[in-house]
């Protein structure tokens, strides 16, 4: 990553399903910039084509066409997904679903260790990192509890720490704050902020909850397909 | 990090319930070979203990451990008059089946012994000694459960357990008792009073109604005891033992008893491949066959097993490939808990085996080739049992996770 290089670029891409009388443009020619430490709220009705781009942007389907780059890395050219897609996706992508998606199986250190470790990290250095990521998001007590023994704000918390902790371009949160009431919801997105400005990530955040947009940088909307980035800047940024 | 170690601890007891019954089937495998390789040792564990050169039986019978054989008493005269023969010992044998005074079931093969000469020094005795006199004494098998010293009335005598030998069974599997012969045959051709009585007036009617019937001391005499009468020969026995000067003369004898038209002559291991190849031989195929078969539904309830542990953390699998872990990583979690699914309960199998297996009516025989083995097929089972899981987490979707 450099500093004067976009977090994320992306030029054209677009996306269609089915053929003929099912044909359907998910995404076209969608072209933006995310800047390093700037968070950006997705907005758009169901089936707008939101998790269309999400999932191009993960690396996880292919567009039609388009070239995107995350952190500098090619990661998509004229449509074709790059080979070492998993390398940028341990090193340049971060996650954040609904749902926490914490493994069941590991604890909450072992969950956050874990993205380190795919990555060749050592187990001391690991376990270091991680337990700082804990701290700073609060939840350091919690760190030897399975999934299942925190709360939904914990295990967000948790994932969040996951999403962060090998310092990621992009972090791509998909309706993080839906099963948060008001107070968490705003907690979460103070700390994708946060995170933004301390460690330089770009934060691409999908919500229909329109009760923390004035925490964001910038607001997409799709709608069609058609991706809209020159939505103004709320206020507070 | 061990995600295979952690998957394995995140549900504990529902790992180790699972190992415990593949570890029985296991088990069961491991027995169906102990039992297999008991059949074999048990089935030449008689003719080994004899230590004989050659085996003289019946003309055109495979006898005496195969088939019934049955020659003439002064063939072991016979035999050992031929040059090169160092010593001829009769052998007899039959099957028992009594009740103790106890009511317990009594069933044995009944040896009888060349005694003097041969007092069953040679056997594998255990505990007590070889036979003392020429009759009443007896020497039995362990797995026959009986005690040293204790009686057990056979026919008009009783007999006392002088001697316990080890591993000594006949090839259908029941316990050896040696007796001296003449006690073996007096066991095996004893006949109630009223029988002896009926037949030796029915004897005396035969000679009284022909031409000899009209000496009437020939008819008294012929309703006598038949071993008080010359023309009566004794009772066959079964086979007739011999030991050779040297190995070097073994052709020359085997070649001057084929000359012989009454009887047939096998080599000690000769008589082996009788056995292994006839009388074992449907029990063998039957073993093996039922071996094969549970090797089969084990390496079938492997893949299942763990097919349904990949299933259930399928979701885990799709996140670990969104996060980017690569394939080995995921492959290697559910080889490595098909192979510690496996290890768990090859060791449970050996445990179970080593304190169960002496407990079983026959010999189970396992040695450590065999444990290797049992590894090595449970190490094949346990990779081609991930094959179906990893398949299945081949398939396993990242977009499923976004999808929620």
């Amino acid at each position: 990553m450099t500093n004067n290089e976009p977090a994320v670029e992306a030029h054209g891409i677009s996306k269609h399903y089915g053929e003929g009388n099912t044909y359907v443009r998910a995404l076209a020619e969608a072209s933006f910039r995310l800047e390093h430490g700037e968070v950006v709220a997705l907005l758009g009705p169901s089936g707008s084509g939101k998790s269309t781009l999400l999932t191009i942007l993960g690396l996880i389907n292919p567009p039609d066409t388009g070239t995107l780059t995350i952190g500098g890395v090619p990661a998509i050219t004229d449509g074709v997904i790059a080979s070492n897609a998993g390398l940028i996706r341990r090193r340049e992508l971060g996650f954040v679903f609904q749902r926490s998606n914490l493994i069941p199986f590991l604890t909450a250190e072992e969950n956050v260790r874990l993205v380190l470790e795919l990555d060749g990290v050592s187990r001391r250095q690991a376990t270091r990192r991680a337990r700082a990521m804990l701290d700073e998001l609060g939840v350091a007590d919690r760190r030897d509890h399975m999934p299942t023994q925190l709360s939904g704000g914990q295990q967000q918390r948790v994932a969040i720490a996951r999403a962060l902790v090998h310092e990621p371009a992009l972090l791509l949160a998909d309706e993080p704050t839906a099963s948060l009431d008001r107070e968490r919801g705003r907690q979460v997105m103070e700390l994708f902020r946060s995170a933004a400005a301390e460690r330089g990530a770009a934060v691409l955040v999908v919500t229909h909850d329109h009760r923390s947009l004035d925490l964001v940088h910038r607001t997409f909307e799709i709608e069609d397909g058609q991706l809209a980035t020159d939505v103004a800047p709320l206020s507070g940024t | 990090m061990n995600l295979a170690v952690r998957d394995i601890r995140h549900d504990l007891p529902r790992f180790l319930l699972t190992a415990i019954g593949l570890g029985l089937l296991l088990t069961v495998v491991l027995a169906m070979t102990g039992i297999y390789n008991g059949i074999l040792l048990d089935a030449v564990a008689l003719p080994d203990s004899m230590k004989t050169d050659l085996w003289i039986v019946q003309r055109d019978t495979r006898g005496p451990f195969a088939e019934l054989s049955r020659v003439p008493w002064e063939l072991e005269d016979r035999a050992r008059a031929v040059p090169g023969v160092r010593g001829a010992r009769a052998y007899v044998s039959h099957t028992i089946q009594r009740e103790l005074p106890n009511g317990a079931p009594l069933r044995f093969t009944a040896v009888g012994l060349a005694w003097p000469q041969d007092r069953g020094q040679d056997l594998a005795i255990v505990e007590g000694r070889a036979l003392n006199q020429a009759h009443y004494e007896i020497l039995a098998d362990r797995s026959l459960g009986l005690e040293l010293g204790q009686r057990i009335p056979l026919g008009r005598e009783t007999y006392t357990i002088v001697g316990i030998t080890d591993g000594l069974i006949a090839s259908g599997g029941d316990p050896v008792v040696f007796f001296t012969r003449h006690d073996a045959q007096v066991i095996q051709y004893d006949q109630p009073n009223e029988a002896l009585r009926l037949e030796r007036e029915a004897r005396a009617a035969r000679v009284s109604e022909s031409e000899l019937g009209r000496d009437p001391e020939l008819v008294r005499f012929s309703g006598s005891q038949s071993a008080l009468i010359p023309s009566l020969s004794p009772a066959p026995i079964s086979a007739v033992m011999v030991d050779l000067i040297s190995p070097e003369q073994r052709d020359a004898v085997v070649e001057r008893f084929r000359g012989w038209r009454d009887v047939s002559v096998y080599t000690q291991e000769d008589q082996r491949q009788l056995i292994l190849g006839g009388v074992v031989e449907r029990t063998r195929k039957q073993i093996g066959l039922f071996r094969a078969l549970l090797v089969v539904i084990s390496t079938i309830l492997m893949g299942l097993i763990i097919y349904t542990m990949t299933v259930d953390k399928l979701h885990s699998i799709a996140l670990l490939k969104l996060l980017g872990a690569r394939r080995s990583v995921i492959f290697g979690m559910i080889l490595q808990e098909a192979l510690l699914l496996g290890g768990i309960s090859y060791g449970l199998a050996i445990v179970i085996g080593n304190n169960v297996f002496h407990l079983f009516p026959r010999r189970v025989i396992i040695g450590d080739d065999h444990r290797l083995w049992l590894l090595v097929i449970v190490v094949v089972i346990s990779m081609l049992g991930s094959v179906l899981g990893i398949k299945k987490a081949l398939a396993a979707d990242p977009n499923e996770v976004l999808a929620g």
